[in-house]
């Protein structure tokens, strides 16, 4: 039997994809588990969450800036998930991430901090590459 | 069987109509059912003649529902962008030297996106016309007007704003001056009378999956003179056959290829469907609907509404606070209530009414409840409220 701490969310297919206007790839995803407050919480850790009161179902979104964005339910197993137009090639993995860390508690939050940080450094190394070009 | 609602209704409330109607009626579904269960009846190309001339029947329906004639000059396309197509392509290529054409704010990009492919091939030059509340005047055509202008390309009803425009004036004043007029109904055709023979248009454009309550995958238009727009599609058309030549008679000018026997026959159906309600009974329902629902969302705080006053079934608005495909989110999944949101493929409506963001649209069908319509407008006060303003 395996133990807890190995027992992560897992995707079990990706639904839909789409381009939304601002040029963001959205692709909706069926998990094997239901998201969690748990899950919630950890995502606190890495941007802003936001879960309004007084609705049917337990909404949540979750922003980070240049990442991704996610909208669901705590309870639902769908959720979709949208990456950021400027790098989506290096976050594209980031929500398997937030996924893969959250049942690693705090070792969790700050492995992922680090891969974080690295993605951010490609992105600046990247902007930089822009900007040179562009002068 | 009654209408299909009472034994397959899945738990959702559906006010996406103005995309694609649903439910259809059960003799649309059942003259789909009947039409496979027959070896289709081809004209010139089938010896069997066990089924319905659905083609004819449907040619015939059309022309009786629009008043226009004759029946040979409605010609069956995949949906309202393939005859769009169809049509600005063609006509660009008949007319051979570089003109100057017009279009609206209005426009879904089925008009948009052929005009702007033919500005971008140097084709044409484009007059873009601004809507002034939510319609287009003759006024603000004529000022586009040069005389280099062939082509006018216009919807009849906003797809984002429900504004029907007035046609009439727009299509004598074209009519006298010789430029090529086409209508685009695909957001008016079936929800209101509309009447060819008193207004002159150039060509007709309609789509069967919306207020024709047809399947996807069917359209049309109808052509007053077929001499002026070129065939763009040549293929088998099981007449003429020794002739490597495409044939010009109509309608066969404009069709080639095996016809899309299930959406005809669905086509066929819903309108036999509407006459049999009567489009006045339909109109008035959807219409009362449409108005119920704006003066319930008027007393939601935080509801900008861009289309009071609607004249098809369609309510544009916005919730302060909350980006429009998250509003729609929340609806489908928590509430179970399916709406669009996003730029309804028209983004220069969008451009006008809320900087280009997108709003949710609530479209209604005469298969639409009052309660349904309360039951949104109870959700959408709920995802208001939650909303950080």
């Amino acid at each position: 039997m395996r133990s807890a701490r190995w027992q992560r969310v897992r995707i079990v297919k990706s639904v839909q994809t789409k381009v939304c206007v601002d040029g963001s790839l959205m692709k909706e995803y069926v998990l094997d588990e239901p998201l969690t407050e748990g899950f919630l919480k950890f995502l606190e850790y890495f941007g802003t969450v936001r879960s309004p009161d007084n609705l049917k179902k337990p909404y949540f979104s979750f922003e980070k800036e240049l990442f991704i964005s996610i909208r669901g339910f705590t309870g639902d197993c769908c959720v979709e998930v949208r990456y950021k137009k400027e790098f989506q090639d290096l976050v594209a993995d980031y929500f398997h991430l937030l996924l893969f860390y959250e049942r690693e508690g705090e070792r969790g939050i700050s492995q992922l901090k680090g891969i974080e940080e690295s993605i951010r450094g490609k992105m600046k190394v990247r902007l930089g590459h822009s900007q040179e070009n562009g002068s | 069987m009654e209408h299909p609602r009472q034994d397959t209704q899945p738990p959702f409330i559906y006010l996406n109509n103005a995309a694609t109607t649903w439910p259809k009626p059960a003799e649309v579904l059942w003259e789909v059912a009947d039409c496979l269960r027959l070896p289709l009846h081809e004209p010139g190309r089938t010896t069997g003649t066990g089924s319905q001339d659905y083609l004819s029947a449907a040619r015939e329906a059309l022309a009786g529902f629009f008043h226009a004639g004759p029946p040979e000059h409605f010609v069956f396309t995949q949906n309202a962008t393939d005859s769009l197509n169809l049509l600005i392509h063609g006509f660009a290529k008949k007319t051979g030297t570089p003109f100057h054409a017009i279009t609206t704010e209005l426009e879904h990009n089925s008009v948009l996106r052929p005009l702007t492919a033919l500005k971008q091939d140097g084709v044409i030059t484009l007059s873009v016309v601004p809507f002034r509340d939510t319609t287009v005047s003759l006024a603000a055509i004529k000022k586009a007007i040069c005389p280099e202008t062939r082509l006018v390309v216009m919807t009849h009803g906003s797809n984002v704003l429900g504004s029907v425009q007035d046609i009439r004036p727009i299509a004598e004043y074209l009519h006298a001056n010789n430029i090529f007029f086409i209508v685009d109904g695909a957001q008016t055709a079936g929800h209101i009378p509309i009447d060819l023979s008193d207004i002159p248009v150039g060509a007709f454009v309609f789509t069967g999956h919306k207020a024709l309550f047809s399947i996807p995958g069917i359209g049309g238009f109808f052509i007053a003179d077929p001499d002026t727009v070129a065939v763009t599609r040549q293929g088998g058309t099981g007449t003429d056959s020794k002739t490597l030549a495409h044939p010009s008679e109509m309608p066969m000018r404009f069709e080639a290829g095996t016809h899309n026997y299930p959406g005809i026959a669905s086509l066929y159906a819903g309108i036999r469907f509407i006459r049999k309600t009567g489009q006045d009974t339909l109109e008035k329902k959807t219409m009362d609907l449409t108005r119920t629902f704006i003066r319930e969302l008027i007393q939601i705080p935080g509801i900008t509404i861009y289309n009071e006053n609607p004249g098809l079934p369609v309510v544009s608005f916005n919730i302060a606070g909350i980006d429009n495909h998250e509003a729609g989110f929340i609806l489908a999944r928590a509430y179970h209530i399916i709406m669009r949101t996003g730029l309804h493929c028209a983004p220069l409506v969008h451009n006008r009414i809320d900087d280009g963001k997108g709003c949710v649209r609530a479209s209604f069908s005469y298969f639409t409840t009052g309660e349904e319509c309360r039951a949104a407008t109870d959700a959408i006060r709920e995802v208001a409220e939650s909303a950080d303003r």
